[in-house]
């Protein structure tokens, strides 16, 4: 029977609705593609929870999130700005401009200012000039517009490789020659590839399997390598103009 | 029976913030067909935010559990903080330099931080504490200052756009924004500097830096101010001061932004590498001294470490 | 001979005790100790014992060794896996071994199983529990087949088929399916495997390769890497760096070599064709 002093005061629970789920994302931008990238295990502590949970997803064919953190906060984000492009198309007949779709996910984050979503969100696509372009944002909606991220657990583990292979950091470059400011797509797929085999040798969260997807701008002479690799399937939505691809590689499960 | 006796508390953490919506509510009466569809844009949906609160007893507690990484290293929220942001008055108008590095825990989370904010081509602020509180209020603030120039047919002072902002912020004390920001401008009373944070401080002056690195910056700001600097001068003086507080401040570093604010608006100086800076120098820029702001030059041939050549041979 | 004045006891040293737990208490984390987030296991079968154990060793959610050995030698036909902090389990089986052999000297007959346990169990009581060692202990002596597991506190167990660290719910899921006794040496081992490589796919904690250990009492035979499941698949892109790629403030050649001058002295020079 309880006690009388425990009846007398209120008792109050912590609340802690939060948990991790491990995993990782990446993004790179490229001239005229962007490849955005997850592993696709979900874990708590030690245990899988689901070697096959998609943590990058299409929102639009120019368009596509990855999002990472905490899985159930993660996915009903992505469903509720999916509801939203959706109102937006019904409103203005058209698909919400990449820059738009970042401002959008800035101010849904923000409304979660005092009961944050925890989630680290990367957006990626093609912008209405052609380019390819990253956002990255915090939990509460900070933003920036990069060429390449990686958020997640093991995301110290890859930005430096990241850094070292796409900004060139530390490395100096032969006389009278100087770095590429953008890297081809085949390149930019085998960084990813490398990157994300590299996460599952040293991190434990990391594994399972590895989705990767190219968004490419109009006219991207890469397109027909791409419906040529084998494993490569087209998500593009619409007859619209950017082409949506998926790639999918296993990654070691231990 | 607790959380609901608070909910209908005047006094509590969460009255106090329906409060806070109720008057905001009441000040402005913007219809949903402004927006143009039926669904608003992101929280503004009434072109007023409104935010999604834990229906606790007390709110704040429980943000500052899952998001206070001073208190708990291993919260899980980490909200960027560390930073270094200037700005002075001289002869010549308001020289802003800032940092560009965002920190989350020992973690550089970004050397890209876009850390002056373009509220529009007469007012800059800039980001310390929260970058989304910055980010998100600042533009915000953006969207007012353009209703008051719509409103009024003239342009907003830095000093009604600051108190709008300090007013703003001072809504939600205790709430756990985070954010010390310098709002600059020329208006009709020329070149202006205020300093806003988010525990309502609200101050006019001619000198100001912010943030983990601000002690280093002033350093060398207060020993090579002067009103009647160049404009030449006054840029070097921003970008050294910079300088100094990403040479020494781990949270504070990569790179700075410098703009200068005039007569007729800000105009961006341009982003300078402060590791290029302290081996080789900002470039070829106007106020340059020439070569790299280290001290490697000034001790060549003089130190042990660096003997003279004539010595080492002998 | 001149000797220290300062008295410096045997055993631990705890004089940093106090600071770091005051460090603690002010937020600094200590720093994390290389634990083998693990699966080891050890069953009996007909003439035998068999231990098993996965490679993986963990810095917190880093991988901090993919190939490490967690089958120590005790005698020559006892063995003991160790899960726990790694320094830990390494020192206490070392320890021990070297007990057993002075132990072995002194009787002049091989050690039981049961004097390692005992000695294992005994030292860690004594520390209650702050030598982070959870031990599987197999072997074959005068008494036959021996099997035990020794949890840090100093308590044990001694049963026909067990399973230790973060994996063994796993592993032990596929012992009490597949178990039965008076097993054959190949079934034993094939179950052993099937045990560490359920706690390798389906504990974070473990992974790599599956080493085992077959003890009879004729024979010790260690498998080192019996199976390597996970091997590295093929990088997509080579990472070499061009010469100069590191960039160097200044540049300073020294010759190692001052002179050499050779000088004959009589006779002629040394025939070096």
């Amino acid at each position: 029977m309880p006690d009388m002093n425990s009846l007398a005061h209120p008792q109050q629970h912590q609340f802690n609705p939060y948990t991790e789920n491990g995993g990782t994302i990446l993004a790179i931008a490229g001239e005229d593609f962007t490849v955005i990238a997850g592993d696709t295990r979900q874990s708590e502590g030690y245990s899988i929870q689901t070697r096959y949970a998609p943590k990058v997803f299409r929102l639009t064919d120019k368009a596509v999130l990855a999002v990472n953190g905490f899985a159930a906060d993660g996915n009903m984000f992505v469903k509720k700005v999916r509801q939203r492009l959706e109102w937006y198309r019904h409103a203005h007949a058209k698909d919400m401009p990449l820059r738009a779709i970042a401002r959008l996910i800035q101010t849904m984050l923000y409304a979660r200012r005092f009961f944050p979503f925890y989630v680290y969100n990367i957006l990626g696509g093609i912008e209405e000039d052609g380019s390819g372009a990253v956002y990255s944002f915090d939990p509460v909606g900070s933003y920036e517009r990069e060429a390449c991220r990686a958020a997640g657990a093991a995301q110290s583990l890859v930005q430096p490789f990241l850094d070292n292979q796409i900004y060139f950091k530390n490395q100096t470059p032969a006389q009278d020659t100087s770095h590429p400011v953008h890297l081809p797509l085949h390149s930019v797929l085998a960084l990813v590839i490398d990157s994300f085999t590299g996460a599952t040798e040293r991190h434990i969260e990391v594994g399972d399997g590895l989705e990767m997807y190219v968004v490419l701008a109009r006219g991207n002479p890469a397109l027909q390598s791409l419906q040529d690799l084998p494993g490569a399937e087209e998500v593009t939505g619409t007859q619209a103009e950017e082409r949506v691809f998926v790639i999918r590689r296993d990654l070691k499960k231990d | 029976m607790n959380s609901l006796a608070q909910r209908f508390s005047t006094t509590s953490p969460l009255a106090h913030f329906r409060k806070i919506q109720r008057l905001a509510d009441e000040d402005e009466d913007v219809s949903d067909a402004a927006w143009g569809s039926q669904a608003g844009f992101g929280s503004l949906t009434k072109g007023v935010p409104t935010f999604t609160v834990p229906n606790l007893p007390d709110p704040t507690a429980f943000l500052r559990l899952h998001t206070d990484d001073h208190a708990d290293p291993n919260c899980r929220i980490k909200i960027q903080h560390g930073t270094t942001t200037l700005a002075f008055r001289f002869q010549g108008g308001v020289i802003v330099a800032v940092d560009s590095r965002a920190t989350a825990g020992s973690y550089v989370a970004s050397g890209t931080v876009k850390k002056v904010i373009e509220i529009n081509p007469y007012l800059l602020g800039t980001m310390a504490g929260g970058a989304a509180d910055c980010q998100y209020w600042e533009t915000y603030l953006g969207i007012h200052c353009r209703l008051h120039e719509l409103r009024n047919r003239e342009r907003i002072s830095v000093s009604a756009a600051s108190k709008y902002l300090s007013n703003l912020v001072y809504g939600y004390k205790g709430m756990g924004l985070s954010m010390g920001t310098m709002i600059c401008g020329w208006d009709k009373t020329g070149p202006t500097i205020f300093y806003v944070d988010s525990d309502g401080t609200r101050l006019k002056g001619d000198l100001f830096s912010v943030g983990s690195g601000s002690t280093f910056a002033y350093g060398v700001l207060d020993q090579g101010y002067r009103w009647d600097l160049t404009d030449e001068e006054a840029q070097e003086l921003g970008r050294r001061s910079i300088y100094a507080a990403g040479h020494r401040d781990a949270f504070s570093g990569n790179t700075c932004n410098l703009y200068h604010v005039k007569e007729d608006g800000w105009r961006f100086i341009g982003n300078f590498d402060i590791s290029k800076m302290h081996y080789e120098g900002p470039g070829d820029v106007p106020g340059a001294p020439g070569g790299g702001y280290g001290y490697a030059l000034r001790v060549e041939g003089k130190s042990s470490a660096n003997p003279p050549v004539a010595e080492a041979a002998a | 001979m001149a000797t220290s004045s300062v008295y410096t006891p045997a055993g631990f040293n705890f004089s940093n005790q106090i600071r770091n737990t005051f460090l603690q208490e002010r937020g600094v984390p200590l720093p994390k100790a290389t634990s083998t987030g693990t699966t080891i296991v050890g069953c009996l079968f007909k003439d035998g014992v068999v231990l098993g154990a996965d490679t993986r060793a963990t810095e917190g959610d880093i991988v901090a060794d993919k190939n490490c050995e967690k089958i120590h030698y005790i005698t020559d036909s006892i063995r003991c896996c160790g899960a726990g902090t790694a320094a830990d389990t390494e020192f206490t089986t070392a320890l021990i071994s070297s007990n057993m052999e002075l132990h072995g000297l002194s009787t002049g007959r091989k050690p039981q199983v049961v004097t390692a346990m005992t000695m294992l169990k005994q030292m860690l009581f004594r520390y209650q529990g702050h030598v982070g060692a959870a031990l599987v202990l197999g072997g074959v002596d005068a008494t036959g087949p021996q099997l035990f597991t020794i949890h840090p506190h100093g308590s044990t167990d001694k049963l026909p088929y067990v399973t230790m660290g973060s994996g063994s719910l796993a592993a032990m899921a596929v012992f009490e399916s597949g178990w039965q006794p008076n097993m054959t040496r190949d079934d034993a081992l094939n179950l052993v495997k099937a045990a560490v490589a359920a706690g390798i796919f389906n504990d974070l904690g473990s992974g790599s390769n599956i080493d085992a250990c077959i003890i009879t009492a004729t024979h010790t035979e260690m498998l080192r890497n019996v199976e390597t499941p996970n091997e590295r698949v093929q990088k997509e892109r080579r990472y070499v760096f061009r010469r100069g790629t590191t960039a160097w403030k200044t540049e300073s050649v020294r010759k190692l070599i001052v002179n050499e001058e050779t000088t004959i002295i009589g006779g002629d020079a040394m025939d070096t064709s």
